[in-house]
């Protein structure tokens, strides 16, 4: 901490992964950082699906993670179409995903932000949570500083580290209004269920963990889908819609009791007997891949993480909360190049833009540029689960009758349900993931 | 308690700080002049808007906000003025 | 004038968590308390009018008090002493008093303390009273208005159907109830300002008291359980015609006392 309370280095709006990562690195090389949360702690306003995946950011934070508050390391994945009357999962489960170092872990993010952020407090970044941003302050086009209840605080370089709405770089201008399209509302439970019962039900040794994703008829043909998550003592379970397609739907239906009807299905009943809801969370997430990503960075300010649109919906993994640790150091990487030059102008700022083309962060969003269209695709959550599950069951049930040949049973129904050119056109577009 | 529940008892099990003041403020003209689909009813996973059968008006009982976005996204007609509720108030999650 | 406020940071209400009529005090981040905010508030007040005011904050308490003071130095304390030392913990009011009498002492000229009427989560109101007596000051309960001439204090008091005026002469003791003023939010300027503001530690033994002093060594008080009420919902639905619900509705609650009285 400086003297002078009237100038800071570098303010950082938002004290989640991003926001928390950038004040890390920064308050370790000696600079003043103040974060300002607008939470009663780090970590009390936000909300994720739950599961953080480490091999990227592992060497970022060689001391963080042996410490950190996580739940349990994911060794089971499944994936999970599902139809009208039925279900069809895929599971993995393997030994290479229970071994040290672990892979990924579910996690809650109220406990490991808090947890976070009395490490960068440790490393001397200035935290106050309970305060929030209201404005930027410019001064001559570049962004000085921030206005909270009327106070203007000023500083080199202010961070955008508030989320997936980034109010801050939509008054930076940074972006235009948000499209309905590039979004989608994630509804989530929290469901306590004792740690026994929890590794009983889902064939869990200690604190080994699963995760499970859902597409299909949960969404009832809109872009969206489910997940689940187990905690240490609780589930994470979740349900996704598209923003534009519950806006298209004829005649328009509330969203909330989807959640519901997911919650009764018989697959995920028998999950969640016996638990107790005990936290209700929705929060919009990005399925707007690299199309809905804002400009990074300005004259005096750049843009982290979320607010960033640093997430990816990649079907069989959904990313986030790595991009937004990674992009937080990349952003002090490049403040403190902009400070040893004493230059925070854009020209000089741009190098965290490097440095994310660099890294796995804009790779992964360029290799995965064609999922928003992929996901718009109406098939993929009504036609190909219920084919899926309808040939399954057709391969499974054995009539009066005699059983008719397994090969026929399969090429009837992928002549009478995938032989057409819209089917042959998805084939094609799912080959650009 | 049951696993089943209504999303207003849903919302019973979140801390919230109640602030006097909203942080949505609707723009009554525009929902009466351009919006015939009243997104903003359908959108919102907290259920918190509704129509006042006298006014029209459209009402939002923003004390129960989970804060996630939708509205603001989904009102395509910019009627809605939507900032993060002062700090220290709002939904507190206590998972995330 | 010299006016020392005793706060206790107690875990925010807002934020627990029942479970099988337990409250789940982990993870529920800590506060001061509400009367204690209006003591503080008061204390800043009282400063604002008469210049060459010193505001003391003066709290016992855990690790995270350190961070929970800057909240008290930004609303307008201008130094803080907080007792953090294991042997402190466990401190029943008795204890707490002990405590804060010898901190308050080793302070040195004082005018007014000012706490507030009981913390908001235990509530026993006792660590006001115990102190006066321990420092041999008067003290006036419950006043929801303040006003202080020179060297005279002049104080309304809440009492169950009535107020109470009551005047004495500095140096007293005062406990507000929380009509007695709306606190202020700390700014984040003030907050940041307050960083530089000065905050002792001192230890049992810088105060010169012994482990059976104070603690849970030193306590006659013991807490054997600490359950939320049992809740029975009787669940009765009314149904039917609007003007016979509506009767049927009145007659249930005259029966359960609720109405009529």
């Amino acid at each position: 901490m400086g003297d002078c309370t009237d100038k800071m280095d570098v303010i950082v709006v938002g004290a989640g992964l991003a926001g928390l990562s950038t004040a890390y690195f920064l308050a370790d090389a000696g600079l003043d950082v103040l974060v300002v949360e607008r939470g009663d702690f780090p970590g009390s306003k936000n909300v994720t699906g739950g599961r953080i995946y480490l091999n990227p950011v592992r060497d970022l934070f060689p001391d963080l993670w042996e410490q950190a508050p996580l739940e349990r390391h994911v060794t089971r994945e499944r994936l999970t179409m599902m139809a009208r009357e039925s279900a069809t999962t895929v599971e993995l489960q393997s030994e290479r995903f229970n071994r040290q170092p672990y892979h990924s872990y579910t996690i809650l993010r109220a406990k490991f932000d808090r947890w976070f952020a009395d490490r960068v407090a440790e490393k001397g970044a200035f935290l106050i949570p309970k305060n929030k941003v209201d404005d930027l302050v410019f001064e001559g086009g570049r962004v000085a500083g921030i206005v909270a209840d009327g106070d203007e605080i000023h500083a080199d370089v202010v961070v955008a580290a508030d989320g997936i709405l980034s109010l801050m770089a939509e008054k930076a201008g940074l972006r235009e209004k948000q499209q309905p399209r590039h979004f989608a509302v994630s509804m989530k439970e929290v469901i306590e269920l004792p740690r026994q019962t929890i590794e009983d039900r889902f064939n869990l040794e200690g604190d080994q963990g699963l995760a499970q994703l859902f597409f299909g008829e949960l969404t009832q043909g809109m872009m969206g889908g489910g997940f689940l998550y187990t905690n240490l003592e609780s589930i994470s379970l979740g349900l996704v819609v598209g923003v534009e397609s519950l806006m298209e739907r004829d005649p328009l239906q509330e969203v909330h009791p989807l959640m519901e009807a997911f919650k009764e299905r018989p697959e995920i009943r028998v999950l969640l007997e016996g638990g107790e809801v005990v936290e209700y969370s929705a929060h919009v997430i990005t399925e707007g891949g690299i199309h809905a990503m804002p400009k990074l960075f300005s004259d005096g300010m750049l843009v982290v993480g979320d607010a960033a649109g640093l997430g990816l919906n990649m079907l069989m993994t959904i990313r986030g909360m790595e991009y937004a640790l990674a992009s937080g150091a990349m952003a002090a990487q490049a403040i403190q190049r902009a400070k040893e030059k004493g230059d925070f102008s854009a020209s000089t700022l741009a190098y965290y833009e490097e440095l994310l083309k660099d890294s796995f962060v804009l790779k992964d969003m360029h290799t995965f540029r064609h999922a928003l269209n992929i996901l718009e695709n109406p098939r993929l959550f009504n036609l190909y689960p219920q084919v899926v599950c309808d040939l399954f069951e057709k391969l499974m049930w054995i009539d009066s009758g005699p059983k008719e040949g397994l090969f026929s049973i399969v090429f009837g129904e992928v002549r009478s349900k995938l032989l057409s050119f819209s089917v042959l056109r998805d084939v094609l577009s799912f080959c650009k993931m | 308690m049951a696993i089943a529940m209504n999303v207003e008892s849903k919302l019973g099990l979140d801390a919230f700080k109640l602030d006097e003041e909203s942080h949505i403020h609707i723009k009554q003209g525009i929902c009466k002049r351009d919006c015939k689909e009243k997104y903003c009813l359908f959108v919102c996973p907290a259920h918190l808007y509704s129509v006042n059968k006298e006014s029209g008006d459209i009402c939002v009982e923003f004390e129960g906000c989970l804060e996630c976005g939708t509205c603001r996204i989904a009102c395509r007609y910019g009627a809605l003025e939507w900032e993060y509720p002062r700090g220290g108030f709002g939904v507190q999650f206590r998972f995330g | 004038m010299n006016i020392v406020v005793c706060l206790k940071q107690i875990p925010d209400l807002q934020q627990i968590r029942i479970k099988d009529r337990r409250p789940l005090l982990e993870g529920a981040p800590l506060i001061f308390g509400d009367m204690d905010k209006s003591a503080l508030e008061e204390a800043v007040r009282i400063k604002e009018k008469a210049k060459g005011t010193k505001v003391t904050a003066l709290a016992m308490g855990g690790a995270k008090l350190k961070d929970g003071i800057k909240e008290a130095l930004a609303i307008g304390a201008d130094e803080a002493v907080l007792l953090m030392d294991p042997p402190f913990a466990g401190s029943d009011t008795m204890g707490t008093a002990r405590a804060l009498a010898k901190a308050i002492e080793k302070l040195g000229e004082h005018d007014l303390i000012l706490c507030g009427e009981g913390s908001t989560d235990n509530y026993s109101g006792q660590v006001g009273p115990r102190l006066a007596e321990l420092l041999d000051l008067p003290q006036i309960t419950y006043v929801r208005e303040l006003e202080i001439e020179g060297n005279k204090l002049k104080a309304v008091r809440n009492m169950e159907e009535s107020f109470e005026v009551v005047e004495t002469e500095l140096p007293a003791l005062v406990t507000v109830a929380d009509e007695i003023n709306q606190p202020r939010l700390a700014s984040l300027r003030d907050i940041l300002k307050a960083a530089r503001k000065p905050v002792q530690e001192w230890t049992a033994a810088d105060l010169g008291l012994s482990e059976d002093e104070v603690g849970a060594k030193g306590s006659a008080i013991e807490t054997v359980s600490n359950l939320a009420p049992e809740q029975e919902r009787k669940q009765v639905v009314f149904k039917g015609d609007l003007d016979e619900v509506t009767e049927n509705l009145i007659n249930a609650l005259t029966k359960e006392g609720v109405l009529g009285r």
